[in-house]
């Protein structure tokens, strides 16, 4: 196929009228010729690949006819009218079956001109007997397939238009939904216009236009400059930077600047991004991590004290000779300090097997407070050192949803805490009562003890690892306990109160959220 | 001329140890805070002090040697930092306060009692 050909067949096919309906405007040219000529047939055909297809016709029922053979290929090959006058006579087209078998005699046609020139199709006038057409005539049928083409043109442009709309419809409803700002600079970085995201990220009301004019470093800082540097590249990744709204208030920001051509003007596209949250996230992952670190640095310390006892003092014993009671009395050290070291390396297993472990690491079963309370206390047998314990829990105690042996093991914690704290043979109660808390149905077990107390200061620290009130060395304990506890009833839903007053005692309020079922 | 040792440690068991591991050397003195520690530097003039990094209540060992080396009247007496905190930037932090020596807990008495005596003999 030749190129030219190739090329008249894509301008036909993109100006999408093959195969569309009858349409008057068309149809009125076809009847006119048809009653000027005063021929049987008048045609608009439009020259397929390997047929013709009739957009307007009179006096012929088919829609399409072969195009091999036809009048119309023949007339689209040149400029001007082409008049057959007797096609009997015409070797073309003598053999041809539209002469054969359909009786054409006659035929004069004139090529339609598609709006870039193409010659997509015909006008054509066709008769059962011979005739000939006079200059007037041929002037007239250049006119009608004039007319026809305009109203190609005109479909096409109004195609055009809807096209045009459409896509226009389409821009404007991404950039008006697109969480990203999008804004449009001209070459002295004054803002053209802006998306609904961007006016509302500097703060002004979104389709107001109140960015427009302003100047882009006004917003995005003076650092924005340098994107609109004849050397930045526009696929650069994005640059961090500080925006600024209209009320002065400043933003982390994220900005792209891509230069753009519009009509022969040099243009800015600007996509801005609020990245508030992400540097948020970024500054909470910088605090765990330097918690972790501190974490790390005391956990460390803490256990290379007792070892220090442990170590130093049997490399004494074994290179000194000491009389029999100061022997004891280091091996008495070493034991302490041995255990005190299983103890340290025990809680923190727990704590970090708690911590990695979350939510998916307990086992999670209706649990009865009362059944907890009294296995919490069986448990804590060997500790207590003549402290009377008084337990008061309210009738009907709903079930908590809880891991049993973790729960046990925070209560354990304050309990044990309370007894260590306070004087032999002094009062401590355990309570527990169904409450509505934060308008939520929960259990609130107490613990309240007559001891040392602690100093606001001492509480605020309370929950911290390896925190140990007074750091009194009388006071056996690792640390941690308040830190695993609170870990714990926070995994399950809970939190605790803490009211003390040094020298009148603590009271540790424990709060879980009740069992639905039984809330 | 016997020389005079104080420890400065805030944890009985630890001020045992370290008193059992340099007795041989001189007159020992103990102090259990940073507080009391200074005073007694001020006080006694000791040759050498050895001195508990952490030291409770949020006391650092590291003030004490800087404030011992900082007073033109005590700033000769040899600081041994002893510190359960062993990392690299813990003994360059040590070293920065200007102690003569640093030592990580656990440590030998053995070896603690030769740097000591290394101490004293420079003093």
């Amino acid at each position: 196929m030749p190129q030219e050909e190739a090329h008249r067949l894509q301008v036909l096919l993109d100006l999408n009228i093959l195969d569309t309906a009858h349409e008057e405007r068309f149809d009125r040219i076809t009847r006119m010729a048809a009653r000027l000529f005063d021929v049987p047939v008048a045609l608009v055909s439009l020259i397929d690949a390997d047929r013709q297809w009739f957009k307007s016709r009179v006096g012929v029922t088919m829609d399409t006819t072969d195009r091999a053979n036809s009048f119309c290929t023949h007339t689209i090959l040149q400029a001007g009218v082409m008049v057959v006058e007797d096609a009997c006579r015409d070797e073309r087209f003598a053999a041809s079956p539209f002469v054969t078998e359909a009786g054409v005699r006659f035929y004069a046609g004139h090529p339609l001109a598609a709006p870039d020139g193409s010659r997509i199709g015909t006008v054509c006038i066709l008769d059962r007997s011979p005739r000939a057409l006079d200059d007037a005539q041929r002037t007239l049928l250049r006119d009608l397939a004039g007319m026809v083409s305009n109203e190609i043109a005109a479909s096409e442009l109004r195609r055009r238009h809807q096209q045009r709309q459409e896509n226009d419809a389409w821009v404007h409803g991404l950039l008006s939904h697109i969480p990203d700002g999008v804004l449009m600079l001209d070459s002295s970085g004054t803002v053209l216009c802006a998306n609904p995201a961007a006016e509302q990220m500097f703060g002004t009301r979104a389709g107001a236009g109140a960015l427009a004019g302003r100047a882009a470093a006004s917003l995005l800082g003076e650092d924005a400059a340098l994107l609109f540097a004849p050397s930045h590249r526009a696929d650069a990744p994005p640059q961090e930077g500080g925006g600024r709204r209209i009320d002065g208030t400043v933003f982390p920001l994220e900005v792209q600047v891509a230069p753009m051509d519009m009509d022969g003007q040099q243009r800015y596209a600007v996509i801005v991004r609020d990245v508030t949250r992400q540097h948020d996230l970024t500054l909470r992952g910088r605090a765990t991590e330097e918690r972790r670190r501190k974490h790390f640095t005391t956990a460390t310390h803490e256990l290379r004290t007792p070892m220090a006892s442990i170590l130093g003092f049997s490399e004494l014993l074994l290179k000194r000779d000491f009389d029999p009671a100061t022997s004891r009395e280091l091996l008495d050290i070493i034991h302490r300090q041995a255990s005190r070291l299983v103890d340290l390396i025990n809680q923190l297993l727990d704590l970090a097997r708690i911590e990695a472990g979350g939510i998916e690491g307990l086992a999670i079963a209706p649990v009865d407070v009362a059944e907890l309370v009294r296995q919490t206390l069986s448990g804590l047998n060997g500790l207590q050192q003549g402290h009377r314990i008084r337990v008061e829990l309210d009738d009907g105690l709903p079930m908590v949803a809880a891991d049993a042996s973790k729960l046990q093991q925070a209560l354990t914690n304050i309990v044990s805490n309370s007894i260590k704290y306070s004087s032999e043979g002094s009062l401590i109660d355990i309570g527990a009562s169904s409450l509505r808390h934060d308008g939520r149905p929960m259990v609130a077990i107490r613990v309240a003890d007559r001891g040392i107390g602690m100093t606001a200061d001492q509480q605020a620290r309370i929950f911290d690892a390896f925190y140990r009130a007074g750091e009194s060395q009388d006071v056996q304990g690792s640390g941690l306990g308040m830190t695993i506890f609170k870990e714990i009833i926070e995994l399950h839903g809970g939190h605790a109160d803490i009211v003390s007053q040094p020298g009148a005692g603590t009271t540790v309020t424990v709060w879980l959220p009740a069992e639905a079922s039984h809330g | 001329m016997d020389k005079t040792i104080l420890i400065v440690e805030d944890q009985d068991d630890l001020r045992l140890l370290v008193r059992l591991s340099l007795k041989s050397l001189g007159r020992v003195l103990l102090a259990s805070s940073a507080a009391q520690g200074l005073a007694m530097v001020r006080a006694e003039k000791p040759d050498l002090v050895t001195l508990d990094v952490w030291l409770g209540n949020g006391d650092s060992g590291l003030d004490v040697c800087r404030a011992i080396k900082a007073d033109p009247a005590t700033s000769h007496v040899k600081v041994l930092l002893l510190s359960a905190c062993g990392q690299q930037s813990d003994v360059e932090a040590g070293l920065d306060a200007g102690a003569d020596h640093y030592m990580i807990k656990p440590f030998s008495p053995q070896g603690l009692g030769e740097a000591a005596a290394a101490l004293l003999a420079a003093a």
